[in-house]
């Protein structure tokens, strides 16, 4: 028994995409059936809590502007290391990434040029010649600057970030 | 800028500009698609991103954009299928630490804890589709295209989700059995 509702109109009615022949049917019934307006109450009632508690899930989630920007920052790396046809090197994806951590902290511009001078002052002399080798030397004067520019926390985790 | 506008402006010009626009409308809906399912904050954002590079290269592909949302999460659904297929492939051991005496569970409100344990008595296409519809506000027509089934089916499992949940609500109350559990079957 189905009091001539399926399920898949009772779905539409509670989501309020019946047609009006099909809700007219469907209300006549409700007004004059104990038993399916009982049903169709609680249904309601069910539906505004799964609405109310997906609304406070959305909101458990919120993104701070610092995680935007970093994010749209990888993004555009991507979108460019893939233009270029140039796969990025296990060394630049971590010198983008140590870029991204500091622009959370500093900005964008002031992680850019931090990463530039401290390329300068260290044997490698520019972000394009950094290797394997000279690494570490290059990490120390970035920290030293984060440590400036960022404060303690954000040196110490561009540090975490930044190991090999 | 909404969000109908930004995806409109991105399709229609392509620019870097439009994908900014696009990027701040979409990544923390992409983002919380992967912490609902919970997958760790960094992962996630990893995954997330990985999702707004696809739509990057592949705008192309979206014949609808009325259904962008619904290709969206297919796109995020295939990252995350592939980010569990690589973490079982992996054998992890984690040394774990003890918990400091102080350690508290952050309160959440009683719908929050209602809503996260009616999750768990689902099955998980029965949960996968409670999240599309009310954490993320997918329509019909989406779900059809997340998911790939069609509509009717969408509505009828829809339905059943939901007088499933009535039946566990009801059990939890100490209330009968809904009476009306009868109504669809034959």
């Amino acid at each position: 028994m189905n009091h001539g509702i399926t399920p898949n109109e009772w779905e539409r009615h509670l989501n309020g995409t019946l047609t009006t022949t099909e809700q007219e049917r469907i209300d006549a019934h409700l007004i004059g059936c104990l038993p399916c307006w009982d049903f169709y109450q609680r249904m309601m009632t069910l539906n505004a809590k799964l609405q109310e508690a997906g609304e406070m899930k959305r909101d458990a989630f919120a993104l701070s502007d610092e995680r935007l920007r970093a994010g749209l920052l990888n993004v555009f790396t991507r979108i460019h290391n893939a233009e270029t046809d140039e796969p990025a090197t296990p060394l630049q994806t971590r010198l983008n990434e140590l870029e991204a951590v500091m622009s959370v902290f500093c900005g964008e511009q002031a992680a850019v040029n931090a990463m530039q001078a401290a390329a300068a002052h260290s044997p490698a002399k520019s972000l394009k010649q950094i290797t394997h080798e000279n690494w570490e030397p290059f990490l120390q004067r970035l920290i030293a600057i984060a440590q400036v520019l960022c404060g303690r926390t954000g040196a110490r985790w561009l540090l975490e970030s930044g190991r090999l | 800028m909404d969000e109908q506008t930004a995806i409109r402006l991105f399709f229609d010009e392509r620019t870097d500009e439009a994908f900014c626009a696009l990027f701040v409308e979409v990544y923390p809906r992409a983002r919380r698609y992967f912490l609902v399912r919970n997958v760790d904050q960094m992962t996630a954002e990893d995954l997330a991103q990985a999702v707004l590079f696809r739509i990057h290269q592949k705008a192309d592909e979206l014949k609808d954009r009325a259904l962008f949302y619904g290709w969206l999460f297919t796109i995020a659904r295939n990252e995350l299928l592939q980010h569990w297929r690589k973490q079982q492939s992996r054998i992890v051991t984690v040394e774990l630490e003890p918990l400091a005496e102080n350690f508290t569970v952050e309160p959440t409100g009683m719908l929050q804890l209602e809503f996260d344990e009616w999750l768990n008595f689902l099955e998980p296409n029965e949960r996968e589709l409670l999240l599309l519809r009310f954490v993320e506000g997918l329509t019909y027509e989406e779900l059809t295209v997340t998911l790939g089934i069609p509509l009717g089916t969408v509505e009828s499992r829809l339905f059943h989700v939901r007088k499933k949940l009535l039946r566990i609500a009801d059990a939890q109350s100490g209330k009968p059995k809904a009476s009306a559990n009868s109504k669809t079957s034959k």
